[in-house]
Order: structure tokens, then C-alpha cells, then sequence
């Protein structure tokens, strides 16, 4: 039984680094501008982790099969070994931890600055809408209880009297050149949903009844999706969007032909 | 018994993991859930183990009483702090409309629960007295001097619930409904909560009056007093706190 | 004046109402509670089925049932989660064995309450039966997740299932808040008073401890939940605004609420979620360390440094309730404050761990069922665990927070962790509960098939979270790089099938035993503390007064006759 138990643990270290070294599965490559230190610290993560799993069932077998003590040297414990592997512990787990929180000072605190792009992301029930400011520059002001109309296009309630709101532009996608940081002014008019960006590493939760903002630097050109990470509803798992990074002058041409568009309405 | 114990206390060298040094076994508990009635209930000793045991249910309950109500402060001062994101502005404003409470009605109120609270130290002060005829399983003879205490504490209760039922109606009457604004919401639900837990305390003194119809045993009469009495004095210092809370922080 | 007061077992009943109805008999109600716990696993658990089937082939039919439709697997998830920490995981390990035996290993005659305890247990079993009528209701059970977070929760018109069916669960939930908090203080008090003489604070065995430990975070934390409940009963029904905002738009319809903050709900929730997910560990803990001692035949590694842990992670418990709530829209420099305390309680833990390796090394090991399953929780718990620091994280949790990752975090150290340590109780306690042994050859063939099935199942789930699988998701076919996801999935999928098929096992085996399984003596595990003393009659401790003379893990002392020392055995 001894021998069994320990071949079974054994079996499963084995099969579990297998599954992590293969991993049919993994991270989609990153292309935002903290991806790469952001797995670089996941690769730390699952060094330092793995390393304990395995270390940790290692001994969990060799004391499974250990001889037994006798008698006078069995032991009630050693305030020594005690204090020796809390330290131990203690020690991996804070260092793992400060390298953390200082990637996360370095990654979240955001500061405008010339050339980002803001985009205003709305989640609703199951959808994404994504409104720039257009010209002017000035999001125009919403009520979507007063005003939206899904069908003649005006979901987010932009308020027809107001100026500035008349060269918003709405996609449907989130458009962003690549190498301008987007500035994200995140709502949602109806439940939680949860904008979640796999390829730029970026997850951050639109709450009703208030704005979150928050930041990513997209680096690579190209089509990345969109998904709803935060439970919505039944549609919660179809709620899907597109991000397009395009060059510089492919995105300036996207925003001068949608302006004309909404100018044509 | 002890004889053994002493040896235990000289013989077990501390150890780690073994359970530690044996001390002087508790004498304290007979380690019976129900010890008071198994036979020896008549025993002084076991009288006290079971008030001991309620007075520590008592306590407990007060501990995650005071949970309930620090929460419930806490949302009521963030709630007012906080305020409403507005679409507009696109900034936070308050939107806490201060309540005008019926201080004359409050401090009624307040008062007759202070003084339900004395009279219900009266009470148990007067079956205190009482205690060691029950003991001799003498029914426990009136004093001349002492009055229905516990009715009138019962009395009081409902006084002091009936006057909060007041409040309320005078501010319905305002036009200050439970929904109509955070302040009143939350004025509602400490208020509310407070008369919930005091209804309970109510019930028990209830059937400590009533005790004499069911037949219930003069000590336990006595330990739901007992305990009771301390629920009862901790609701009235809540309902202060609950005062304070809602003076100081009108907004 | 002869009327039974407050405080009589009862157990002396003899009319058959009394004696299983109207019973204040802890023994009587920690029966009541495990049968209770095990219809709700089996709920729980067949739900779980349905979820997985229906992931992967989402058009399958079943027999008897009709083809699972997105908001179904919504709803089968809510329960199933709700079924699972609820009325699994926080009740047969604390309520259910807690009442069995803590009086039992103190000896004490009975819960310092009984019948608080018994009203205890029928408001949970009430409370059990309002979350199954759900199942009946028009729109079925909510669909908001166990965590029930507004205004998801908060306003009917926001899905189906999200009428009446979140009504029951907010009452269900309302009610079992009632009840553990009333089961809770008997166990305090009953710690507190009534350890026979002799059982001092340090001489109470590791499972005490942790009942004591898991009710004061029960005191402190069913409180806030029942507040919370009620604020959101109220939010739907009484038109206030806790946490409802203004201004929403929910399928075409304005609602009129206004200035309250969905955030609000979820600090309440969490305040009170993280103790939880302790106060369904720390039983499990304290019988893991109880049996590996047992059966290791070995006094436990550490004694004391164990009952700091617990006390340790019972404290800590309360301030890392931020962990959840990275991406919410919280402050984001409260991350810092929270990944450190985060990190922080995952130490306590550690030292646990190594504890329990420690109490095995050198020991004269007997590889019974119940040891084996105890082996598999130190496993499950290092393995679910370490995942936790790296959660702990604000800026990997960004991207791990709501994806398999966390799915598999929590199964493995939650679910699979604690249901070993269920098991592993219960194929040790049985002989006590049911007064006959299980059938070890089954228990073994469970354990192999459980061990294998709980890695195969949730391991895997890792890779779907790493690779961004979002929680939640009814169907894959929504999102392209989900979809592409699919065989991994299936995999998972038949691997929860078998590890559920191995249940049938333990069932089989546990209501087999039951009925006509070798009749057991007092003491067949060789067990030092008092429950397994030979002279309890059915009446527990009452009539006979032990004295404690020993610590609760005195095996193979040199000197001793036998390789164990009951506890009340004579002082040497
Ligand atoms: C029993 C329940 C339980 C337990 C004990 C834990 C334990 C821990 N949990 Fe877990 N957790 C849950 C249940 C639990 N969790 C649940 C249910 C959720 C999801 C809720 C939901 O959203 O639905 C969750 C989610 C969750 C999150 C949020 C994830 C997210 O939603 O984004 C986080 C983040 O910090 C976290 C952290 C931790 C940590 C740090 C621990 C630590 O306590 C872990 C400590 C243990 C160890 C560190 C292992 C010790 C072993 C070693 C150190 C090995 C070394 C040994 C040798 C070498 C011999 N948990
Ligand atoms: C104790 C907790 C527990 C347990 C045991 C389980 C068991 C299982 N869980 Fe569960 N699960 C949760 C707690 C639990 N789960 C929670 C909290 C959630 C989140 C809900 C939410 O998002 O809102 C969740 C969500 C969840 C998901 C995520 C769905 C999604 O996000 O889209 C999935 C998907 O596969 C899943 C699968 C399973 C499977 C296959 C099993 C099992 O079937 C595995 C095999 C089962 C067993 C081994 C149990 C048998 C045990 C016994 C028979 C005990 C005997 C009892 C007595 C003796 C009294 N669960
Ligand atoms: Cu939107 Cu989930
Ligand atoms: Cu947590």
C-alpha cells in the first residue's frame, strides 16, 4: 500500500510537469507594451511554484516511506525546524511578492500624455461599443435612459442636443494605432461585464453607476479578441469583440472616413 | 481527584506536540451539556455552571450583534461620503439629503429604554435575593417591597417599540420613506435592526414572566433574567450609538 | 418545577418523535446534518455533470432531461456552487462532525446548547429545502453565480432565473446564515465550559481547535452575510438603492433606482467570502492532522505551532477579502495592501503543510483508507494552494482573475481538499457514527479513482485559465480562441465523468456498511482521545466523569504499555 501511494504521487508530479512542459495550451503571445515583463514574472511565478509542488511531494513520498522511529527518538516537534522553514517560506513568498508589487507600480498607475488615444468602452448586455471623441475631442453627453436607440443607432443615449456629441464616433471594434497608449474611460448601463483583453494582458471590470479608468500600449499590428470576463447574463459567453491595431496612417484614414460617415448622418 | 492532578502537574515535563505541561485540571464544568439538570440540579455548584454557560452564549451573540451594527455604520458613512456618479459633471456628488428627525419623540423613546433597562437590573437584583429559597426548593416568598419588576420592563419594551413604530410614521408623514433616500434607508435599517434584536430580548423576558404558567424552574427564570439583563443593556447602548450615529452624521 | 429547562439532552426520550425529531442529541444532529450535506453533495455534484456535458456537447439530450439551454447552465452552475461551499463544505465538516464529536473529544455529555443546536439544524435543513425549490419556480434558480453580485442579482428583468429564483436563494442563503450562526455559538460555549476536567486548552485535540477557531470566524462573518442578504432583498423588493446605480438601461427598459454602488456588495460579500472559504478549510485541516497522527502512530509534528497556525489564518482571514476584487474598479493602490496581506496568510498555511509532513516521517504508518485520504488532502492542499500567492498578485491576477485558472485554484484546494478531508472523517468515524466498520477494499478502489479523477479533472484547467478561458462561459462556440479550447475541455469532461462514476463506490460502500458491515469495537483505529472511550453509553459523557491526564496525540511514548495513552488513562 506504501509503495502504491507513493507511485501514485510520484505518477502525478510526473504527469503534472508533463502537462506544464507540453502545455497544449498557453498564453496567446503578448503584444502591449507590459506584456513582456508581465510574463516574464509568470514565468518566475511558475518556476518558484512548480519548484514547490514538486520539492513539496518529493518529501511528502520520501516520508511515506521512511522507517519507522523507535521509541525514545520519536519527536513532538522542534521549535528549531519550526522557525527555520516559516522563515524559509516567509522568505520565498515575500520576495515572489515585492517583485510583484513593484511590476504592478509599474504597470498601473497612468498619466495622460500627448498623442494617447481615448476610447470610451461601454459594455451592455451582450455587447461592446467603443466611442471616440471624434474632432472636437470632447466625448458629447449620454443618457441612455432618455435617449439610446439601438436600432437608429444611437445605443450609448448620446444626447442629440448636445454639439460636442455630434462627431462622436461608434465601432463596434475597438480600433487603436499601434505604439500610442489608449487611455480607456470604462461604463457599462446595465450589469458588471469585464473587458478583457488576453493578448494585451489587460483585464479590467466596467461597473454601472461609474467610470473606471484605465491604460494600454498596443505594439503589434493586428486583429486580437475581445471577450466578456465578468459574468452578465445568459449571453455572457457569446460577448465578443475585436481590437484593431493598425499603423499610424491606416488609423488616421480609419478616422477620417468614419468621421465623414457620422458628418453624412 | 486534585491528588492525582498534582502528581500530573510534577510528573509531565512540558513537551511540545504531547499537549504541553498538564496543569491543575479545570475543575470548572462537570463537562455535561445539561449538567443543572441531571439529577444534582439542586447542587449550588452546578447552578452556577449553567449560568456561567448562557452568560457566554450571551456574549457570543452581542460579539456578532456589534459585527452586524460596525457594518452597517461603516455603509452609513461611506454611503454619505460617497454620494452618486453623475453622467453630466462626470464626477462624484453627494446626494445625501439630511434627515429632520423628531428629536422630541427620539429622547422619549431613549429614555423609556434607559429605564426599562433599570428596572430590569430591579429584577434581577429582587430573583437574585430569591435564589437561595428556590434553592431549598422553597417557593420563593413576595418582599413587601419589591414591585412586578419584570412586567414592567416587559411594559417598557413595548413602550419603546411602539414609540419607535411612532418615528417612523412621523417621518412617513414628512415624506422621508424607506426608498426615498440613502439617509432615510439607512436611518430605517439601523433603527429597524435595533428593534428586530430588542423583539428578541422581548420574547425571552416574556417567557421568563410567563415562567410561573409553564412551569419553568425559578433558576432558569432567573438565568434568562440574568443574561437577558446584559443583551438589554447592550441594545440600550446601541440604540445610543445608533442616536449619536444618526445626529452627528446628519450630513 | 420538574418540566425539562433549557438544557436537557433529551436524548432519554424513548417515543420515536422524540427520538429522532425533537432530539436535542448532538449525536442524533450531527447525523442529521451529515445526511443532510450528503443529499446535498449528490445535488451538487450531478449539476456539476450537467455543466460539464453540456460545455462540451451542447446539444446533447439526456434521458428524461431536454436538451440544456445557456441560462440552464447558468443556473446549474449558481447552485451548484452555492450547494457545494454552502451546504457541503461548511456543514458536514464543521456542523455535522463538529456536533458529533466535539463533545465527544472534550467530554462533555452534550453541545453547551442543545437545543439551540437542534433549532440550528432544522432552520439549515429549511433553509436547504427554499434553495431546492428553486428548481420548480418559473425562470428556475438564479443565474448570478454564487457570488450573487448586483445588479446582475438585483433587478428581475436582468435574465431569467433572476425573479424568484434569486429571491429563494437570497432567503436560503438568509436562513443558513441563521443557522450557523445559532450552531456556532454552542460550539464556542461548549469549548469554553464544559472540557471535562483536566482537558486543558492545550490537551484538546487539533479538530477542536479548529471548530472553536472556524466558529468565532462563523460569529463574525454569517453576520455580515445576512446583513448583505437583506440590504439586496431589500434593493429588489423595497426600491432603496444599496446597490443599485442610476441611470440603468436593462433589455430596453429604464429602472428607476439611483447613487447605489454595485462595489458595495461586493466588499460586503467578500468581507464575509474569504473567512468562508476558511470556515470550510480549517475543519479539514484540524481532521487531517488528527488522522495523520493516528495513523502515523505518532504524536502530531508541532502541536503548538498548529494551533498558532490556525489562530493565524482565522485573523488573517478577515483582511485579504481584496483579493477578489483586483479588477473590480477598486482603488487600484488598495492592491498593494491586499497582495501583501494575501501573501501573508499563505504562510500560516505553509507551516501547517510541513507540520503534517513532518507528524508522517519516521512514523509507524497504517495505510487505511482514512489515512490515505488524509495523504491525498496534504497532496490536493499543496497543489491547490500554491496557486493561491500567484492570484495574490495584482498584476498576474489582471489577467488570471475570472478564467479557469482560479476554477482550478479553487477545486483543487477547495473542493478536492476538502472533500478528501470529508472522506477521510467519515471512513474514520464511521465505526462511531454507524457502530460498524466500512469496507476497506472499496475504500481503497475510492481513493485511487477520486485521487487520479481530482487531477486529471482540475489540473487542466490551469492551462484552459493560462491560456485566458473566462469562468462562467455556458458555451465555447462564443468566442474564436475559447472554441479553439474544445478538446481540452472534453477532456476535463470525462475525467469529471469518472471521477464522478467512482462516487457510486463510496456511496455503495457507506449505505452497504451501514446496514450490515462488520459490527465495530470501541476503539478500532487504537485512538487516544476521549470519543473512542469504551465506556461512553448513549447518553455520551453524562453519567461517567473522565479525567484527563494526558495530551491528545501521546502514541508510541516510550514507557507505555500499548503505543497509545487514551487520554484518560490514569496518570503514569
Ligand atoms: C478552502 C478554500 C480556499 C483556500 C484555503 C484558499 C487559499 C488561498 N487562496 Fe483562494 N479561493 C477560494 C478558496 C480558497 N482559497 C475560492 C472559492 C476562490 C474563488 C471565489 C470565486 O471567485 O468564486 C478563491 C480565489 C482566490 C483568489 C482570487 C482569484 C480571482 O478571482 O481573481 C485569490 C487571490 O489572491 C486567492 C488566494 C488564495 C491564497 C493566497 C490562499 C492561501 O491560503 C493558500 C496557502 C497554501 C499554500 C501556499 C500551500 C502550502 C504549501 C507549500 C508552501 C508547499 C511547500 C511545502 C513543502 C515544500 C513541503 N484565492
Ligand atoms: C466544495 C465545493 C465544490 C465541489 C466539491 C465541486 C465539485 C465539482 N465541480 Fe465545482 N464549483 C464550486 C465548488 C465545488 N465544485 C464553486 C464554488 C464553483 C463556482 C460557482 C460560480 O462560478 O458561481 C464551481 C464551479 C465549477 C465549474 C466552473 C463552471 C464555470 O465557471 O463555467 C466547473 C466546471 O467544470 C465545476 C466542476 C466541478 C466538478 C466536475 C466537480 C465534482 O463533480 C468532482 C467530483 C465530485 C466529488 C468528488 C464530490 C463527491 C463528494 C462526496 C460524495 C462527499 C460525500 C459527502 C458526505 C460524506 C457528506 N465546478
Ligand atoms: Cu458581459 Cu459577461
Ligand atoms: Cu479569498
Amino acid at each position: 500500500m506504501s509503495r502504491a501511494l507513493r507511485l501514485a504521487l510520484l505518477l502525478i508530479v510526473v504527469g503534472c510537469i508533463y502537462l506544464f512542459l507540453a502545455h497544449p495550451y498557453w498564453f496567446p503571445s503578448g503584444v502591449s507594451a507590459s506584456s513582456a515583463s508581465i510574463d516574464y514574472q509568470f514565468r518566475i511565478a511558475f518556476w518558484i511554484f512548480g519548484a514547490l509542488f514538486v520539492v513539496g511531494h518529493l518529501i511528502l513520498i520520501f516520508v511515506l516511506s521512511k522507517k519507522p522511529q523507535t521509541g525514545s527518538k520519536i519527536s513532538h516537534g522542534s521549535w528549531r525546524l519550526e522557525v527555520t522553514w516559516t522563515l524559509a517560506v516567509t522568505i520565498i513568498f515575500f520576495w515572489f511578492n515585492i517583485s510583484g508589487e513593484r511590476l504592478w507600480s509599474k504597470i498601473m498607475p497612468s498619466e495622460k500624455k500627448a498623442g494617447d488615444i481615448e476610447v470610451e468602452v461601454t459594455g451592455a448586455q451582450f455587447q461592446w461599443y467603443f466611442r471616440y471623441p471624434g474632432a472636437d475631442g470632447v466625448f458629447g453627453r449620454t443618457d441612455v435612459q432618455k435617449f439610446a436607440k439601438p436600432d437608429e443607432g444611437n445605443p450609448l443615449g448620446i444626447d442629440p442636443g448636445d454639439p460636442s456629441g455630434r462627431d462622436d464616433i461608434l465601432s463596434t471594434s475597438m480600433v487603436v494605432p499601434a505604439g500610442h497608449t489608449v487611455q480607456l474611460r470604462l461604463r457599462a448601463h446595465d450589469v458588471i461585464h469585464s473587458l478583457f483583453i488576453p493578448a494585451m494582458r489587460f483585464k479590467q471590470d466596467t461597473v454601472p453607476g461609474m467610470e473606471i479608468h484605465s491604460h494600454f500600449t498596443p505594439t503589434q499590428i493586428g486583429n486580437y479578441e475581445i471577450a466578456c470576463a465578468e459574468l452578465c447574463g445568459m449571453g455572457h459567453y457569446r460577448m465578443r469583440a475585436v481590437v484593431r491595431v493598425l499603423s499610424e496612417e491606416e488609423f488616421q484614414r480609419w478616422i477620417k472616413a468614419q468621421e465623414t460617415a457620422t458628418a453624412s448622418h | 481527584m486534585p491528588i492525582i492532578s498534582d502528581r500530573v502537574e510534577v510528573e509531565r515535563k512540558p513537551k511540545l506536540g504531547g499537549g504541553g505541561p498538564g496543569k491543575i485540571p479545570h475543575r470548572r464544568g462537570y463537562g455535561g451539556g445539561d449538567d443543572g439538570d441531571h439529577g444534582n440540579s439542586g447542587d449550588f455548584h452546578s447552578r452556577e455552571q449553567r449560568m456561567r454557560r448562557y452568560r457566554i452564549g450571551m456574549t457570543l451573540c452581542i460579539v456578532s450583534v456589534t459585527a452586524v451594527f460596525v457594518l452597517l455604520t461603516m455603509v452609513y458613512v461611506f454611503r454619505m461620503g460617497k454620494g452618486r456618479f453623475d453622467e453630466d459633471t462626470r464626477r462624484w456628488v453627494r446626494d445625501w439629503i439630511p434627515l429632520t428627525l423628531p428629536y422630541l419623540q427620539l429622547w422619549i423613546n431613549s429614555l423609556v429604554l434607559l429605564l426599562s433597562s433599570l428596572t430590569l437590573e430591579l429584577a434581577r437584583r429582587s430573583m437574585a435575593r430569591k435564589e437561595e429559597f428556590a434553592a431549598m426548593g422553597i417557593v420563593p416568598p413576595r418582599f413587601g417591597r419589591d414591585l412586578p419588576w419584570l412586567g414592567i420592563t416587559v411594559f417598557l419594551g413595548f413602550c419603546f417599540l411602539a414609540g419607535q413604530v411612532l418615528v417612523w410614521n412621523i417621518l412617513r408623514a414628512q415624506g422621508a420613506f424607506l426608498a426615498s433616500n440613502p439617509s432615510r434607508s439607512l436611518f430605517y435599517i439601523l433603527t429597524g435592526t435595533h428593534a428586530v434584536h430588542l423583539v428578541g430580548g422581548l420574547v425571552v423576558l416574556l417567557y421568563a414572566v410567563a415562567g410561573r404558567l409553564l412551569a419553568v424552574r425559578f433558576e432558569s427564570q432567573r438565568i434568562a433574567v440574568e443574561v437577558t439583563g446584559w443583551y438589554w443593556h447592550y441594545l440600550a447602548f446601541l440604540w445610543f450609538g445608533i442616536f449619536a450615529l444618526v445626529h452627528f452624521a446628519r450630513g | 418545577m420538574i418540566t425539562p429547562s433549557i438544557g436537557s439532552t433529551g436524548s432519554t426520550e424513548k417515543s420515536f418523535l422524540r427520538r429522532h425529531f425533537f432530539t436535542t442529541d448532538h449525536k442524533a444532529i450531527g447525523r442529521g446534518y451529515f445526511f443532510l450535506s450528503l443529499a446535498a453533495v449528490l445535488v451538487g455534484a450531478w449539476l456539476s455533470l450537467l455543466m460539464r456535458i453540456h460545455l462540451v456537447w451542447p446539444r446533447a439530450t439526456l434521458p428524461f432531461l431536454d436538451e440544456i439551454k445557456p441560462e440552464d447552465y447558468l443556473a446549474h452552475l449558481t447552485m451548484h456552487g452555492t450547494l457545494m461551499v454552502f451546504f457541503v463544505l461548511s456543514t458536514v465538516p464543521q456542523a455535522g462532525f463538529g456536533t458529533f464529536f466535539l463533545p465527544l473529544q472534550l467530554g462533555a455529555s452534550n453541545m453547551a446548547f442543545p437545543r439551540l443546536t437542534a433549532i440550528g439544524y432544522w432552520t439549515a435543513l429549511t433553509s436547504f429545502l427554499v434553495l431546492m425549490a428553486a428548481f420548480v419556480v418559473p425562470g428556475g434558480p438564479s443565474g448570478a453565480g454564487w457570488t450573487q453580485y448586483p445588479p446582475l442579482s438585483a433587478l428581475a428583468s436582468a435574465g431569467p432565473g433572476q425573479g424568484l429564483g434569486t429571491d429563494l436563494w437570497l432567503i436560503s442563503i438568509g436562513l443558513f446564515c441563521l443557522s450557523s450562526l445559532m450552531s456556532a455559538v454552542g460550539f464556542v460555549a461548549t469549548t469554553t465550559r464544559h472540557r471535562a476536567p483536566g482537558m486543558t486548552w492545550l490537551r484538546m485535540p487539533l479538530t477542536c481547535w479548529s471548530w472553536f477557531v472556524t466558529s468565532i470566524l462563523i460569529l463574525l462573518a454569517f453576520g455580515i452575510l445576512l446583513a448583505a442578504v437583506v440590504l439586496l432583498m431589500l434593493d429588489r423588493h423595497a426600491g432603496t438603492s444599496f446597490f443599485i446605480p442610476g441611470g440603468l438601461l436593462i433589455s430596453g427598459k429604464a429602472i428607476n433606482h439611483s447613487g447605489g454602488s454595485p462595489l458595495m456588495w461586493q466588499h460586503l460579500f467578500w468581507f464575509f467570502g474569504h473567512p468562508e472559504v476558511y470556515i470550510a478549510i480549517l475543519p479539514a485541516m484540524g481532521v487531517t492532522s488528527h488522522l495523520l497522527s493516528v495513523f502515523a502512530r505518532k504524536p502530531v509534528f508541532g502541536y503548538k505551532a498548529m494551533v498558532g497556525a490556525t489562530l493565524a489564518i482565522g485573523a488573517l482571514g478577515f483582511m485579504v477579502w481584496g483579493h477578489h476584487m483586483f479588477v473590480s474598479g477598486m482603488n487600484p493602490y488598495a492592491g498593494f495592501a491586499f497582495s501583501t496581506l494575501t501573501t501573508a496568510i499563505a504562510v500560516p498555511s505553509a507551516i501547517k503543510t510541513f507540520n503534517w509532513v513532518a507528524t508522517l516521517y519516521g512514523g509507524r504508518i497504517r495505510y487505511a483508507t482514512p489515512l490515505l485520504f488524509s495523504a491525498g488532502f496534504v497532496s490536493l492542499f499543496i497543489t491547490g494552494g500554491l496557486t493561491g500567492p500567484i492570484l495574490a498578485q495584482p498584476a498576474l491576477d489582471v489577467y488570471l482573475h475570472d478564467t479557469y485558472f482560479v476554477v482550478a485554484h479553487f477545486h483543487l484546494i477547495m473542493a478536492m481538499a476538502g472533500v478528501f478531508a470529508i472522506f477521510s472523517a467519515t471512513y474514520f468515524w464511521f465505526p462511531k457514527m454507524f457502530g460498524r466498520m466500512m469496507n476497506e477494499r472499496l475504500g481503497r478502489w475510492h481513493f485511487w479513482v477520486t485521487l487520479f479523477g481530482a487531477y486529471t479533472t482540475f489540473m487542466p484547467m490551469h492551462l484552459l485559465g493560462i491560456a485566458g478561458h473566462p469562468r462562467r462561459y455556458s458555451e465555447l462556440s462564443g468566442v474564436q480562441y475559447v472554441a479553439a479550447m474544445a478538446p481540452l475541455q472534453k477532456f476535463v469532461t470525462v475525467a469529471a465523468i469518472v471521477t464522478l462514476l467512482g462516487q457510486i463506490i463510496f456511496l455503495v460502500n457507506l449505505f452497504r456498511s451501514m446496514l450490515n458491515g462488520p459490527v465495530a469495537d470501541a476503539n478500532p483505529w487504537e485512538c487516544s482521545t476521549l470519543e473512542w472511550n469504551s465506556q461512553i453509553s448513549s447518553e455520551g459523557f453524562s453519567n461517567l466523569q473522565p479525567h484527563v491526564n494526558h495530551g491528545p496525540y501521546e502514541y508510541n511514548i516510550s514507557g507505555a504499555e500499548k503505543d497509545f495513552v487514551m487520554q484518560d488513562a490514569p496518570a503514569s
